[in-house]
């Protein structure tokens, strides 16, 4: 009976250290995309825009503006134009002000 | 109970002076479709145990100092979020969730307020559809200035191919 205490004690623990260490299903976990501008012209800005279900993405100019708040990372931007959007990895997005999360994709430029 | 207007940075220094390791959440769904629920659900699970972080659920707002509001506030739970939010004694912070909740899903539909901050002043953003519990996770973190906030210095530009840089050798 202590026998398995101890051993339950040391083998059964799952619950995550997530704040302190980072968490290993981090990696399954949907995250919304990042853009090549290297690959987005506009008619790529613009297919991607068209296929958005969320308006999280619009195109002013030779700009993408992407709204991370508004992404539902259902990944359907990066179906349609798979060279110019990837995933982003990212899962810790949250923010004290809404307009932190509305970021600008220049078109066509050299990623910096 | 105070009720004069505070700022964020105010309101988390006073949270992490005051609620160190005891702060009580009180979830508001707005009209969400429930899945950002299970997702907040798995977070007392044993998995996630947001209770060995100090974070606790309460059901009466009274008791609560953090309201996590999910949804797209609809406009029949107007005066109900606005007497929620009131019925709390400050300091208290307002959490989003969802992008619902931040407007991304029901901007311009007629039945809803568009986003949460439209109603409550919200004070931190968790984005997602739905947001992860470790997303969750980190967004209390936040909330409670415990952890910092990332987003603002990512660019969500993507290096041109790395993977076959890497890959090459």
């Amino acid at each position: 009976m202590t026998l398995w205490f101890i051993r339950g004690i040391r083998r059964g623990v799952v619950t995550t250290r997530y704040p302190a260490r980072p968490d290993a299903s981090a990696i399954d976990l949907p995250t919304p995309p990042a853009f090549r501008p290297r690959e987005l012209t506009r008619q790529v800005a613009d297919g991607v825009v068209a296929v958005c279900p969320s308006s999280a993405l619009r195109r002013d100019g030779d700009v993408l503006v992407y709204d991370v708040g508004a992404c539902t990372a259902c990944g359907r931007c990066a179906a349609v134009a798979p060279r110019a959007v990837t995933s982003s990895g990212e899962f810790e997005l949250a923010a004290t002000g809404r307009s932190v999360l509305i970021k600008r994709i220049p078109i066509g430029e050299e990623a910096p | 109970m105070t009720t004069e207007p505070v700022t964020a940075e105010e309101l988390r220094e006073t949270i992490a002076r005051q609620f160190g390791r005891s702060l009580h959440i009180r979830t508001l769904d707005t009209g969400s479709c429930a899945v950002c629920e299970q997702e907040i659900r798995l977070l007392a699970a044993p998995h996630y145990d947001l209770h060995r972080l100090g974070f606790f659920f309460t059901p009466a707002p009274r008791h609560a100092d953090l309201l996590l509001v999910t949804g797209p506030m609809i406009r029949a739970f107007e005066v109900a979020a606005r007497k929620t939010y009131d019925a709390m004694p400050g300091p208290r912070v307002v959490v989003a969730t969802g992008a619902c909740a931040l407007g991304g899903v029901y901007p311009e539909d007629p039945f809803t307020n568009g986003n949460a901050g439209a109603v409550l002043p919200v004070d931190v953003w968790i984005p997602g559809c739905p947001p992860s519990p470790l997303a969750l996770l980190h967004g209390l973190g936040v909330a409670v200035g415990r952890l910092a906030e990332k987003v603002r210095d990512r660019s969500f530009i993507a290096p041109l191919y790395p993977e076959r840089a890497v890959g090459d050798s």
